[in-house]
């Protein structure tokens, strides 16, 4: 018997949600005696529709109705530039809405239940007790393919040394990350109040000279994360193979968004025929590049690239390289290339 | 003012004598729920606690400090639970409030049997780097959780201390050096008979087998059936049964990617009185892998 269904009697005592009765969300008849009566009706996620919630929680669930976690928006803007505009509609109605879409989280993913990702769900957090924040569970299990296992150290490096440090996910990102600050972005990059390594390390305050002058000669030439990545990262395409082949690694090339930064990049699982069962040729698909720029969430102070500049400005590892563009790939992956130049000693 | 220096002398002997308490308590590689519990506050212990943050975060044990697992052994290339670099792993020590003379208690989780191993492994990396008094909580957070004794879920910032490793380097050798004592020293798998026979092996290892004129000594068999250590007599016997009763002979221990065997290092060099043990951190994941290396069966 699966525990984490019932209810503790506890909560039902304690928890304000309990006290007009388990029909005010779940709908159902609370006064039948018979279990098929009672749960004519029911709703097995209340908070699938945001009314429900609102009824309590009105502003927050407004704004939530307009995040990135809710509308999911970001993935169509992400790929709308390959598409012709009858493409677009073709994606809209096919694919955005009757795939994409399933997978925005509503409230009670994150605050009671953990939300099915392939199929698969964790059920209750804690006993249908109303969490405020359980990062290990909740957003561990949704961003469980690449950033949550990159952070703890089970990727094979060793942990996000903000990790090591006692950090989770809330501590850098913030509450109008999650519910949204009453705006209806298109992507993610479009949000100022993202977390940024210069909210807390200013440059110059360094206490090693090597540090500061490393520091001074790679501002805004090489993101923090061409660094300071201390590990190998998982591609989208070690998962969402199928369609080419990819190998896990760490990859920096130039930043598709800024091509004057140098970063690091992954590999994004959307190749020529991905839409093709949806008869979406994809028109404009080398529009976009199929490497982007990543955040990895596996900082190091160290790493071998901060220990001996040579690893870069000589041996080029891991750099994007023409012989390592994934085959058959979009004609914009090759602008990402970057050559360091090398150090006058 | 007589009295005022009986006080005082009472003051100082105390001073001496309580760190002198708790060593004797804390003394490694074993302790028990009850010396810990004695000795929380004690001066110099440091409870160090392995599991994930999250774990932590839900509740340990009051005073422990965090650093989890991930930080004391990573993978290098194929080959996992390898040391990260030295100043990585001094700055770590630093960070946890540790120096040469604290009185480490590793803690751990137990849930599955390859949890048990993390805290031997920190504590044997811990010797390595040059801490000589660490010690692992026998059944760790697990036993002290099911003999319902206090925990925390207070996040402890512990005072950073400069740590200089002076490194124990022969307690942790390489492939190169095991083929060169083929022959001289005891070679210890501490794996399960079956996979020290050949008959079965995980599937992260090339081929089964075992290292050329090893004998067995598995991990299993240093547990009760409550998943404790067992005593030092009954240990001592499993001990010298396969290893023998000298006590200066060199002994080599692996498994399959050494993390394991260090329990059974950690018995023989602080229970035991084994003077000369080492573990081979490569163990059957690289030894399996090169042709040259001879294996049996």
């Amino acid at each position: 018997m699966y525990l984490g269904y019932v209810v503790d009697k506890e909560l039902l005592k304690n928890d304000p949600h309990f006290k007009m009765g388990c029909a005010l969300c779940h709908k159902g008849d609370a006064k039948a005696y018979k279990k098929e009566d009672a749960h004519k009706g029911v709703v097995k996620k209340p908070s699938d529709n945001l009314r429900t919630c609102m009824m309590c929680h009105k502003q927050i669930t407004e704004r939530y109705a307009k995040s990135l976690h809710y509308t999911t928006v970001g993935q169509r803007t992400g790929v709308m530039p390959r598409f012709s505009p009858e493409e677009l509609k073709t994606f809209d109605e096919k694919v955005f809405e009757k795939s994409c879409r399933s997978c925005h989280a509503s409230c009670g993913d994150c605050h009671v239940k953990g939300a099915p990702v392939g199929g698969i769900s964790i059920g209750l957090i804690a006993k249908h007790k109303f969490v405020k924040k359980d990062e290990g569970k909740t957003c561990a299990f949704c961003h469980g393919g690449r950033v949550y296992p990159e952070y703890v150290g089970e990727y094979g490096g060793a942990p996000d040394v903000h990790y090591q440090k006692g950090m989770l996910c809330m501590d850098c990102h913030k509450k109008d990350e999650f519910h949204g600050d009453g705006n209806a972005y298109k992507s993610k990059s479009e949000v100022k109040q993202r977390p940024a390594c210069k909210n807390c390390h200013k440059p110059g305050s360094e206490a090693k000279l090597t540090a500061q002058v490393a520091h001074r000669e790679h501002e805004n030439k090489v993101s923090c994360y061409g660094c300071h990545s201390g590990a190998a990262y998982r591609n989208c395409n070690d998962c969402h193979g199928g369609h080419s082949a990819a190998s896990p690694g760490m990859i920096l090339g130039r930043s598709p968004r800024d091509k004057k930064m140098l970063t690091t990049l992954r590999l994004i699982p959307t190749v020529r025929d991905t839409f093709a069962p949806a008869g979406i040729k994809m028109e404009n698909f080398d529009a976009l590049p199929n490497y982007w720029d990543t955040p990895a969430h596996n900082i190091r102070k160290r790493t071998d690239r901060t220990r001996n500049c040579d690893v870069c400005h000589v041996d080029r590892k891991n750099f994007l390289k023409q012989e390592t563009l994934i085959k058959n790939g979009s004609k914009a992956n090759e602008s990402l290339i970057f050559v360091p130049k090398p150090i006058n000693r | 003012m007589k009295r005022c220096k009986v006080l005082k002398a009472l003051l100082v002997f105390l001073l001496i004598m309580l760190p002198a308490a708790a060593l004797a308590e804390l003394a490694g590689p074993v302790v028990s729920t009850n010396d810990l519990e004695k000795n929380l506050t004690a001066p110099n212990v440091v409870v160090l606690d392995v599991r994930k943050l999250e774990d932590y975060k839900a509740g340990h044990i009051p005073g422990a400090v965090n650093v989890p697992y991930g930080s004391w052994a990573i993978k290098k290339g194929e080959l996992l639970n390898e040391l990260p670099p030295i100043d990585d792993l001094a700055e770590t020590v630093g960070n946890a409030g540790i120096d040469k003379d604290s009185l480490v208690v590793i803690v751990g989780k137990t849930d599955k049997v390859p949890d048990q191993f993390d805290m031997t492994r920190v504590a044997w990396t811990l010797k390595y780097l040059g801490v000589p008094n660490v010690a692992i909580l026998s059944g760790g957070q697990n036993q002290w959780v099911k003999e319902s004794k206090p925990v925390s879920q207070d996040m402890v910032r512990a005072k950073a201390k400069a740590f200089k490793p002076s490194l124990n380097a022969g307690l942790i050798v390489n492939k190169a050096y095991v083929m060169e004592k083929l022959g001289k020293a005891t070679l210890v798998d501490t794996r399960a008979p079956a996979f020290y026979e050949g008959k079965e092996k995980l599937a992260f290892v090339p081929k089964p087998g075992r290292i050329k004129g090893a004998v067995n000594l598995p991990v299993g068999a240093l547990f009760t059936p409550e998943g404790l250590y067992k005593d030092k007599a009954a240990l001592a016997g499993l001990a010298e049964k396969a290893a023998g009763n000298d006590l200066s002979r060199e002994v080599i221990l692996y498994c399959d990617t050494g993390k394991t065997c260090t329990s059974w290092a950690l018995i023989l060099a602080d229970m035991l009185g084994y003077k000369d043990v080492k573990i081979y951190d490569g163990s059957t994941m690289e030894w399996l892998a090169d042709p040259a290396a001879p294996s049996e069966p």
